[in-house]
């Protein structure tokens, strides 16, 4: 998110103020969570099941599931994160029924998200970024997801503890030895 | 190369390309990656996994958006259309203990027909008796049934 974004967001609704709308039958509130994070959900998803569809179905239970507890939802961690976590086990949970069997149809996966740039650079962008990806479903579990909720959605080690279920410490060791394994597979 | 300015760097990185790093960490790291060959490799890569970041289908936000739909409970009656049966229930009542020559109004009356069979049934004198079920019929039918029952006091009264 970048800082115009930030801004922007302070003018709306606090995740917080549309939990306590929606727990109140607020539908729209509902539907400004939902707008607001299916994008990282849908990542989260996809990055543990690897395979489109299924990653889709994750989601919309995982939401469905959030929905229905938000009257248990405390507000200890972040709404988000709360989501988040809600998104990996849900994913867990569907390549178990599956025989814990991950798809990795990157081409399926969803497309890379543009970037304001010229054709040439944006074309050489993208495959290098193409290839980063592709590096990046090499690496373990854990790793994949803390290299991606770190950088693609900045949570911090603390709340990619919480996701993944392990300690804040294990989340920054997952990171910064999936960032090494990826600059090694990179060269 | 700095070990500790490296680790420190390190951990901006991720904030760093998000555009999420106050101004003073953001000079701290542009200030070492220029001349950090490690962390300047390390910025890039975490530059081009952020390009790489994946859309969500376009379809996703439709299909959570007709889910979320779906499983919204029916809405209840709405607060007038409750006061409107409970004000029709009273004036049932007024009608049938003071107007005897109601007797003559022997038609069913329109919104009897959204009313499941059994559930109320005519009287003698051609008003409803026993304890119609108001929460069956529409807000037109609660209407009509207003209409009604006021023309019915009006009659009685005069």
């Amino acid at each position: 998110m970048s800082v115009r974004e930030e801004e922007r967001r302070d003018e709306e609704p606090s995740d917080e103020e549309l939990v306590h709308a929606g727990r109140s039958g607020d539908d729209s509130a509902l539907g400004t969570l939902v707008k607001r994070h299916h994008a990282a959900a849908y990542r989260v998803a996809v990055s543990l099941v690897g395979e489109d569809d299924l990653a889709q179905d994750v989601v919309q239970d995982a939401f469905m599931k959030a929905f229905k507890a938000l009257g248990g939802f405390r507000g200890d961690s972040s709404f988000r994160t709360w989501l988040l976590t809600i998104t990996a086990n849900e994913a867990c949970g569907a390549l178990r029924r599956r025989g814990r069997k991950r798809e990795t149809a990157l081409e399926d996966a969803g497309p890379i998200e543009s970037q304001a740039m010229g054709p040439a650079e944006a074309a050489a962008v993208a495959q290098e970024a193409g290839r980063a990806r592709q590096m990046l479903e090499r690496l373990p579990e854990k790793q994949r997801l803390s290299v991606s909720l770190r950088i693609e959605e900045g949570l911090s080690f603390k709340e990619i503890g919480e996701v993944i279920g392990s300690s804040e410490g294990a989340a920054r060791v997952n990171y910064f030895h999936g960032i090494r394994r990826l600059r090694e597979l990179m060269e | 190369m700095n070990d500790e300015l490296c680790g420190t760097v390190r951990e901006l990185i991720p904030d760093f390309v998000c555009s999420r790093l106050p101004a003073t960490d953001l000079e701290v790291v542009e200030r070492h990656v220029i001349d950090c060959g490690e962390c300047h490799a390390e910025l890039q890569l975490a530059q081009v996994i952020l390009a790489g970041r994946r859309s969500p289908p376009p379809e996703l936000l439709e299909r959570l958006a007709r889910t979320i739909d779906a499983s919204r409970p029916q809405p209840v009656r709405t607060w007038w259309a409750v006061s409107a049966a409970a004000v029709a229930a009273l004036a049932l009542g007024i009608g049938i203990s003071s107007d005897p020559s109601a007797g003559a109004l022997i038609s069913v009356p329109g919104y009897a027909s959204e009313v499941e069979e059994g559930a109320i049934w005519l009287s003698d004198d051609g008003l409803l008796a026993g304890a119609p079920h108001f929460d069956g019929l529409s807000d037109d039918a609660l209407l009509q049934l207003l209409d009604e029952l006021s023309v019915g006091s009006t009659g009685g009264a005069a």
